[in-house]
């Protein structure tokens, strides 16, 4: 399974996203929108949203911090 | 049947949760999220015992030290109402029905919006309230600030690292944010409006310009810009309970010195109360004193 997490050093709900899915030992690709600007053009073509945190899991999309789709995708 | 319904997951609720179940008062805590508005602060250096910290970190710290102890909690719950008959009714948003011989309210405070069109429509595709999450996605735009007090500039400050022109909009006739900050903002080339109204925001897929109205005027101008930050304060509300507490004219419950509302039982803590300061350590001060308060008055 394939995890990206599109983020930005300092939003609060990247950090919760990330310790949460360390804590269920999800490996996840961790992408730095705010240094990364092709990375940021994706994330924004993909989701419509000039808003982090974004998700990628197996190419699905999920925006923010979505604990139950997230769980519902990750089958955890 | 509950001794006590702790409504919030912020400092003050957490802390009340804490010392309600150290009392072996059969609680249950309900919450939409938890921590409240700490997990927006990306440091907190005014927490005793913590130099620095971040609000999730303190957030995920209290949340495992209130689960340490016997304590019922209900996650992504929004009540819904509360009223009194013999015992305390409190219903949620997903159909269920408690019932509690008392309750404190400690839902804290939101971010206020300004309620024209296009702020929900774009919200996440140009509008935002968290400068902090979203300022990098405004490299090379042009963004507006809605609010000219401290937290309208310091999400300015935030935007102009990255964005290519920054105005800041402000309702009355002056700036409240601090001056200090105000030149800062103007010597790296902001913009500060005042004495106008936010009237609408406008795009397609994402934010293209907004409309404001000058108030001297009465002349409706639009700027271009891609982003639209809105700070313009925090709200209380507890609009559940409204037929059971006293509203200050800005919305806080009225609470005496021990936390009690103008009903038997019902209890509030935090910044959801006029209590004039709103800080972490307050906020918990403030739980502890309720909790205690609530042991007192059910014995």
């Amino acid at each position: 399974m394939k995890v990206r997490v599109f983020s930005t050093p300092t939003c609060p709900f990247c950090v919760t996203l990330a310790e949460y899915l360390k804590e269920k030992g999800v490996e996840f690709e961790y992408i730095d929108v705010s240094v990364n600007e092709q990375a940021q053009k994706e994330m924004i073509d993909k989701s419509g949203q000039m808003s982090v945190p974004v998700i990628e899991i197996d190419g699905e999309i999920v925006i923010g911090f979505d604990q139950d789709k997230i769980n519902k995708l990750l089958k955890l | 049947m509950y001794d006590l319904v702790i409504i919030g997951g912020g400092p003050a609720g957490i802390t009340a949760g804490i010392y309600a179940a150290r009392k072996k008062l059969k609680t249950l805590l309900i919450t939409k999220e938890w921590g409240g508005q700490i997990i927006k602060a990306n440091e907190i250096e005014n927490w005793p015992g913590n130099k620095n910290i971040s609000g999730v970190q303190l957030m995920t710290q209290m949340v495992e030290h209130l689960k340490s102890f016997e304590i019922e909690t209900k996650e992504k719950t929004e009540v819904i109402n509360l009223e009194k008959k013999d015992n305390f009714i409190i219903r949620d948003d997903k159909d269920n029905k408690y019932e509690a011989n008392a309750v404190i309210i400690a839902t804290g405070k939101i971010p206020r919006l300004l309620n024209i069109p296009g702020e929900q429509e774009f919200k996440g595709k140009g509008v935002s309230i968290c400068s902090i999450c979203d300022a990098p996605m405004f490299g090379k735009k042009d963004v507006a600030v809605i609010g000219g007090g401290n937290s309208g500039f310091e999400t300015a400050l935030d935007l102009i690292k990255y964005a290519k022109k920054v105005y800041v909009l402000e309702f009355l006739e002056k700036t409240l944010g601090d001056e200090m900050t105000k030149k800062k903002l103007l010597d790296a080339g902001v913009e500060i409006y005042t004495n106008v109204a936010v009237k609408e925001i406008k795009g397609d897929k994402f934010v293209t310009s907004l409309v404001y109205e000058n108030r001297d005027t009465g002349e409706d101008k639009e700027i271009t810009v891609q982003g639209v930050f809105i700070a313009i304060g925090m709200i209380p509300k507890a609009g559940f309970a409204e037929n059971l507490v006293e509203f200050n004219k800005i919305g806080e419950i009225i609470v005496d010195k021990n936390n009690y509302t103008k009903t038997q039982g019902l209890f509030a803590a935090g910044d959801i109360t006029d209590v004039k300061y709103e800080q972490i350590v307050i906020a918990c001060g403030e739980g502890a004193k309720t909790a205690l308060e609530v042991y007192d008055y059910l014995k």
